[in-house]
C-alpha cells in the first residue's frame, strides 16, 4: 500500500507542535510539550536525554505505538493522527522496523522463526517467507544460527536477530529504543555498525533513542531532549 | 511456522506448571469419567432393555406372589408370543456369605425361549433341562464363586429356609446387555416340590414376550384388565419401564453423582483459569512486542485462546489415556466381579469419553476468555512497559 | 522469622490467582465435607434404628424382616422368655410386627418406588419411646388409619396428613399422623394397624419379626442360645444394632467405595492446584527471596513463610467450602437399601467434628501442595535469586 502522497521532497518524519500528556490519578503529567521535529528520508538520527525526558514517548509516536494528545504526526507520508488502532497496526507492519533494548525475541521460536514472525501478517506463501527470513539473517551475519533458540544465543546475537526481524518486511524506518543498552562495548559496536549499514546500504531512515554518547556519535544528527522539549 | 503453532508452543513454556496443570486436569478427567461411567453402567439396564418383553407382577408389591395359573391366562392374551415365570429365591453361598447375587427359580425351557440373549452351549442346555437339581450360572458369578460345570453347590435360602443342593449344569453368557451375567438360575419345579402344600404353586412374576414391540403397552394394559376382576391384581410394564422405575429408586444417588460431576467441571475451570491467567500475565510484554510488529488485538486473543485450546485438548487426551486403564480395566473389572448385579457392564461409553474430551477443550478455552480479552485490550505501550 | 503479614499480603496482591485457587480448594473441601456428612446421615438412618439391649428375632435364614415370617405361637414363646424385660403393667417388653413392601407412585409423578409398611400393635410407642407423633395423632387401634414417617411425608401420592392411599385393591388407608425418630429409618416407613397390614399382605396368623427388650444388653447370648437351640422354632436372634448394620452393609459399602474414590481424586486435584499457585508465587518473587536472604533471613524461615502462605491459602478455601457444605444439611437424599429394596430417606448431617476435619484436610492439602515450592524457595542461591 504505497501512498500517492509520498514524495522525495517531503521529510520521512514530521512532528508539528506535538503535545503528550499522561494522567496518573488526579495528576496530569506533560511528557512532550509543543515539540516539533523533522527527519529527512535516509537520515540516521539519535535522540538523547535523561530518564523522563520524553525520548521514548517521542519514539513511540514516530513508530505509531502511541498517539499524540495534540499536534500533527506524519510518518512516511501517512497522517498518523487520523488513524484507527487497526490502521496503526497495519502502518507499523508496513513501514516500521522496531528494535528494543531487551531484544524481545519469542523464546519459543528459533532465530529464523523469530525473523519470519512479521511476515505472518502478509499473504506471502510459507516458502517465500522462509526465504526472506533467511536473507535477513544473512544480512546480520547469523545464517549459521538459524535453528538456534534465543536462549542459545549471546546478547549481541539476539540483538542481531532482532535487527533481522526489523528488516524483514522491508520497512521505511528503523526505530531503535536503546539498542545497545544491555550490551557490552564490543557487541554494541557490532550493532551500531549494522545500523549504519542499514542506513547507508539499504537506505533505511534510522531513529534511535540512546543515552550512550558513543552510540549517538554514529548518527548524523543528535537531538537532545529535556523535560519534553529540545534543548 | 504459522500462528497456530506459535500459540501451541507457549503451552510448553513453563514446563513445571504445564505438567502440574495437565496432571491436575487429567485427575479431574479420570474422576469425571469414573462418575459418568457409574451412571452409564447403571443405565445399561434401561438403555439395553429388550423392547419386546413385559414384566407382570403383583400390583401391591414385588414381594407378593401370583397364582401359577396366571401364566396360562397371560399366554392366551392376544399379542403375547411366549411367556415364562420366575421366583426370587434369595440364595446365599454359605462359603461366601457377603456376596450378593440374584438367585432365581425359573422354568428352564420357556425361560431360555423368552430370554433368547442367554447364551448357553447345547450340551449345557441339555444337561440343565434333564437335571431337576441343575442350575446355570452367569460367567461373572461363576468366576466370583469359582464354580465349574459339574460342581455341586449348597445354597442357604433366605426366603425359602433350609439348605438347597444344586448341580452346576452350565455357564451362560449374554449376547446382549439386557441380561445380567451374574445370576444363578435353577428349576422352579425343584423349589415348588420341596415346599409345604400351602406355599406351592406361587410364582414371583411373569415375563412375556410380545409379537410386536410397538404394541407392548396395549398388551400390558390388556393383561392388567383381565386380572382386575380377580382377587389378585397385576401391574404390567415393559422391561424398560421396569428398569426405569428401578433407576428412579436410585435417583438420589444419581443426582448426587451428577452434582459432583458438575463440581469437577468447575474445578477444571479453576485449574485452567489459574494457569492461563498466570501465563498471560507473564507474557504481557511479548504481546506488546507482537502488537508493535503490527499484530492486531484479535491476533493476541487468538494466540491466548489457541494456547488454552491446546492445553485443554492435551489435558483431556491425557486424562482419557489414564481413564481407560484405571476405570475400565482396574476399577471396572473389580466392580463387575464384585458388584456385578448392580453394575454388570462397567465400561466407558464412547459418549462419556467424547464428553470428557469436549469439556476439557471447552473449559480450557472458556477459562482463557477473560485473560484473552484483557490482554488484547491493553495498549501497546502499556503492554511493553508491563515488565520493564 | 519472616513476618506473618508478609505471607498474607502476598496472597492479597495476587488476588485473582489466590481467589481461583482458594475457590478450587473450597470446592474440594465442600465435596469432602458433604461425603462425610452423607456418611453421618447414613449412619444415623441405619444405625440409630437399633439399640444394644434390644434383640430381634427372625425366621432362620432370613436376613430382612420383609422376607421373614414367625407363627404366632412361636412368637408367644419368644416373648415369654425369662431374659425379656417386664413392664410395670406385667406384660413383656416386646413387640411383634408384620412388615411388607408397598409400591407407591412418586408425588412428582415420575414412576414408583418401594416403601416399607409396618403393621404395629397398639403398644408400639411404649416399646419405642423415641418415636414421636409430630403432626396429627396416632392411628386408632384396629382401624384403617396409618401414620407415616416424616422423611417420606409428601414424597408419594397420598402419603401426607389427611390424604389416603390404597394398601390393597379397594382397601384405602388414611394418613392421620406423622412420626419422627431422630432421623432413623422408621422415618421412611408407613405404620398401620397390625391386622390391617396382615390382611393386605396375606400374612394371617404370622408376624414378620419379634423384638424384645432384654433385662440387660449382656443377656443377649443367653437369650440367643435359648431360642436358636430350640429346633421346633427355627428362629434366629440378632442384636438389633447388628441387624441394622448388616442390613445397611451393601448400601454403605457402595457409598463408602464411591466416597473414598471421590475423596482421593479430589484431594489430589486440590494439592496440585495449591502447588501450581505456590510455584508461581515462588518463581515471581525470586528477587524478593534473594533480598530476604541477603538481609539475613535463614533458609528455614523462608521455608516456613512459604508453607504458611500455602496453608493460609488453603484454609481460606477450606472455610468457604466448609461453610457452604453446612447448607447441605437442608438437602434430603433418598437411596435404596439393597437388602430390602425399599427406599430410605436421610439427610446430610453436619457435625462439629466434620467441620474440623474438613479444615484440617484443607490445611493438609496446603501443606503438601506448598511443600515442594517452599523447598525450592528455601534452596535458592542468594546471588542467583537476586540476579533473576
Amino acid at each position: 500500500m504505497s501512498s500517492p502522497e509520498e514524495s522525495a521532497a517531503a521529510p520521512m518524519v514530521e512532528l508539528t507542535n506535538v503535545t503528550k500528556t499522561f494522567h496518573r490519578g488526579a495528576e496530569t503529567l506533560t511528557v512532550l510539550d509543543g515539540l516539533s521535529l523533522s527527519i529527512a528520508e535516509g537520515s540516521f538520527e539519535a535522540l538523547m536525554g535523561p530518564s523522563g525526558s520524553g525520548k521514548s514517548t517521542l519514539l513511540n509516536l514516530v513508530a505509531g505505538l502511541d498517539r499524540a494528545t495534540s499536534g500533527g504526526v506524519r510518518v512516511a507520508g501517512q497522517d498518523l493522527t487520523a488513524m484507527t488502532d487497526g490502521d496503526l497496526a497495519a502502518f507499523r507492519a508496513r513501514y516500521i522496523g522496531f528494535i528494543f533494548q531487551s531484544y524481545n525475541l519469542m523464546p519459543v521460536l528459533t532465530a529464523l522463526e523469530n525473523v519470519e514472525l512479521p511476515l505472518l501478517l502478509t499473504k506471502l506463501p510459507s516458502a517465500d517467507r522462509k526465504r526472506r527470513a533467511a536473507t535477513a539473517l544473512r544480512v546480520v551475519g547469523l545464517e549459521d544460527r538459524a535453528d538456534h533458540y534465543p536462549r542459545q544465543l549471546s546478547g549481541g546475537q539476539e540483538q542481531r536477530v532482532a535487527i533481522a526481524r526489523a528488516l524483514v518486511n522491508d520497512p521505511k524506518i528503523i526505530v531503535a529504543d536503546e539498542p545497545t543498552g544491555d550490551l557490552d562495548r564490543k557487541s554494541a559496536d557490532q550493532i551500531l555498525a549494522l545500523l549504519e549499514k542499514l542506513n547507508k546500504d539499504f537506505k533505511k531512515t534510522v531513529v534511535m533513542v540512546t543515552h550512550d554518547p558513543e552510540a549517538a556519535s554514529h548518527a548524523r544528527v543528535t537531538h537532545h531532549l529535556n523535560k519534553g522539549a529540545f534543548q | 511456522m504459522n500462528l497456530a503453532s506459535l500459540a501451541t508452543r507457549n503451552v510448553g513454556r513453563n514446563r513445571f506448571r504445564t505438567t502440574l496443570t495437565l496432571l491436575g486436569v487429567a485427575v479431574a478427567v479420570v474422576a469425571f469419567v469414573m462418575l459418568r461411567t457409574v451412571i452409564s453402567s447403571m443405565e445399561v439396564a434401561v438403555t439395553h432393555a429388550a423392547h419386546d418383553r413385559i414384566g407382570i407382577r403383583h400390583k401391591v408389591s414385588f414381594v407378593m406372589q401370583l397364582p401359577r395359573r396366571y401364566i396360562d391366562t397371560v399366554r392366551q392374551t392376544p399379542g403375547v408370543h411366549s411367556a415364562t415365570w420366575a421366583n426370587w429365591f434369595g440364595g446365599k453361598d454359605p462359603r461366601n456369605p457377603r456376596e450378593f447375587f440374584p438367585t432365581l427359580a425359573v422354568d428352564p425351557a420357556s425361560f431360555l425361549d423368552v430370554y433368547d440373549e442367554v447364551a448357553v452351549s447345547p450340551a449345557d442346555r441339555e444337561r440343565w433341562l434333564a437335571d431337576r437339581q441343575g442350575a446355570i450360572v452367569g460367567d461373572q458369578l461363576a468366576r466370583l464363586l469359582r464354580l465349574r460345570v459339574g460342581d455341586t453347590i449348597t445354597l442357604s435360602g433366605t426366603i425359602y429356609p433350609g439348605n438347597w443342593v444344586f448341580h452346576v449344569s452350565g455357564i451362560y453368557t449374554a449376547t446382549r446387555r439386557s441380561m445380567d451375567r451374574s445370576e444363578f438360575l435353577f428349576h422352579w419345579d425343584y423349589l415348588n416340590n420341596a415346599l409345604p402344600e400351602r406355599r406351592r404353586d406361587q410364582i414371583g412374576w411373569i415375563i412375556a414376550r410380545v409379537d410386536d414391540p410397538s404394541r407392548a403397552s396395549g398388551v400390558s394394559a390388556a393383561i392388567d384388565r383381565t386380572f382386575d376382576v380377580q382377587d389378585i391384581q397385576t401391574l404390567s410394564m415393559s422391561e424398560r419401564s421396569m428398569n426405569l422405575s428401578f433407576m428412579g429408586m436410585m435417583s438420589g444417588l444419581l443426582a448426587a453423582i451428577n452434582a459432583i460431576s458438575g463440581i469437577i467441571l468447575l474445578i477444571l475451570l479453576m485449574l485452567f483459569g489459574n494457569t492461563m491467567s498466570m501465563g498471560v500475565r507473564e507474557r504481557t510484554q511479548e504481546y506488546g512486542v507482537l502488537r508493535a510488529l503490527g499484530f492486531l488485538p484479535k491476533h493476541i486473543a487468538g494466540f491466548i485462546l489457541g494456547e488454552a485450546a491446546a492445553l485443554g485438548l492435551a489435558a483431556g487426551v491425557l486424562g482419557l489415556a489414564l481413564s481407560y486403564p484405571l476405570v475400565q480395566y482396574g476399577l471396572g473389572r473389580w466392580l463387575e466381579e464384585n458388584m456385578g448385579s448392580l453394575v454388570p457392564y462397567f465400561r466407558i461409553e464412547t459418549s462419556t469419553a467424547a464428553q470428557a474430551l469436549g469439556f476439557s477443550l471447552l473449559l480450557g478455552v472458556a477459562s482463557a476468555l477473560i485473560p484473552a480479552v484483557r490482554a488484547s485490550r491493553l495498549t501497546v505501550t502499556d503492554a511493553l512497559r508491563r515488565i520493564d | 522469622m519472616v513476618p506473618v503479614s508478609y505471607s498474607v499480603r502476598n496472597l492479597m496482591v495476587r488476588r485473582t490467582t489466590t481467589a481461583a485457587t482458594a475457590l478450587g480448594i473450597g470446592l474440594v473441601v465442600f465435596v469432602f465435607a458433604s461425603v462425610l456428612m452423607l456418611g453421618a446421615g447414613l449412619q444415623r438412618a441405619m444405625g440409630r434404628s437399633g439399640s444394644a439391649d434390644v434383640a430381634i428375632v427372625l425366621r432362620a435364614g432370613s436376613d430382612a424382616e420383609s422376607s421373614s415370617g414367625i407363627e404366632l405361637p412361636a412368637a408367644g414363646l419368644v416373648t415369654a422368655s425369662p431374659e425379656v424385660r417386664v413392664r410395670p403393667d406385667g406384660r413383656s417388653d416386646a413387640v411383634g410386627e408384620v412388615v411388607g413392601v408397598l409400591a407407591l407412585d412418586r408425588a412428582g409423578g415420575e414412576g414408583m418406588s418401594n416403601v416399607q409398611v409396618r403393621g404395629v400393635p397398639d403398644d408400639v410407642y411404649r416399646f419405642r419411646p423415641s418415636v414421636h407423633v409430630v403432626a396429627g395423632r396416632a392411628a386408632a387401634p384396629g382401624s384403617d388409619e396409618v401414620v407415616v414417617g416424616a422423611a417420606i411425608r409428601g414424597r408419594f401420592r397420598g402419603v401426607d396428613l389427611g390424604q389416603s392411599f390404597e394398601i390393597k385393591k379397594n382397601r384405602r388407608v388414611r394418613v392421620v399422623g406423622v412420626i419422627e425418630d431422630r432421623g432413623s429409618s422408621f422415618e421412611s416407613e408407613v405404620w398401620g394397624d397390625i391386622d390391617t397390614v396382615r390382611a393386605a399382605f396375606g400374612r394371617e396368623a404370622l408376624v414378620s419379626s419379634v423384638r424384645v427388650g432384654l433385662r440387660s444388653a449382656g443377656q443377649l447370648d443367653a437369650f440367643k442360645r435359648a431360642i436358636e437351640t430350640n429346633p421346633q422354632l427355627g428362629l434366629t436372634v440378632k442384636r438389633e444394632s447388628v441387624y441394622y448394620e448388616e442390613l445397611a452393609q451393601g448400601t454403605t459399602t457402595f457409598l463408602t467405595i464411591l466416597g473414598l474414590m471421590i475423596a482421593f481424586f479430589f484431594s489430589a486435584g486440590a494439592m496440585i492446584g495449591a502447588m501450581i499457585t505456590m510455584h508461581a508465587s515462588v518463581a515471581q518473587r525470586s528477587r524478593e527471596i534473594g533480598t530476604l536472604r541477603a538481609l539475613g533471613f535463614s533458609r528455614r524461615s523462608i521455608l516456613a513463610s512459604f508453607l504458611f502462605e500455602s496453608v493460609v491459602l488453603s484454609l481460606a478455601g477450606g472455610v468457604v467450602g466448609a461453610l457452604a457444605s453446612l447448607a447441605m444439611g437442608l438437602v434430603r437424599f433418598n437411596i435404596v437399601n439393597f437388602a430390602t429394596w425399599s427406599e430410605v430417606v436421610f439427610t446430610f448431617v453436619p457435625t462439629p467434628s466434620i467441620v474440623v476435619s474438613s479444615l484440617l484436610f484443607a490445611a493438609l492439602m496446603g501443606l503438601l501442595g506448598g511443600f515442594f515450592p517452599a523447598v525450592r524457595a528455601a534452596r535458592m542461591n542468594v546471588l542467583d535469586a537476586l540476579r533473576a
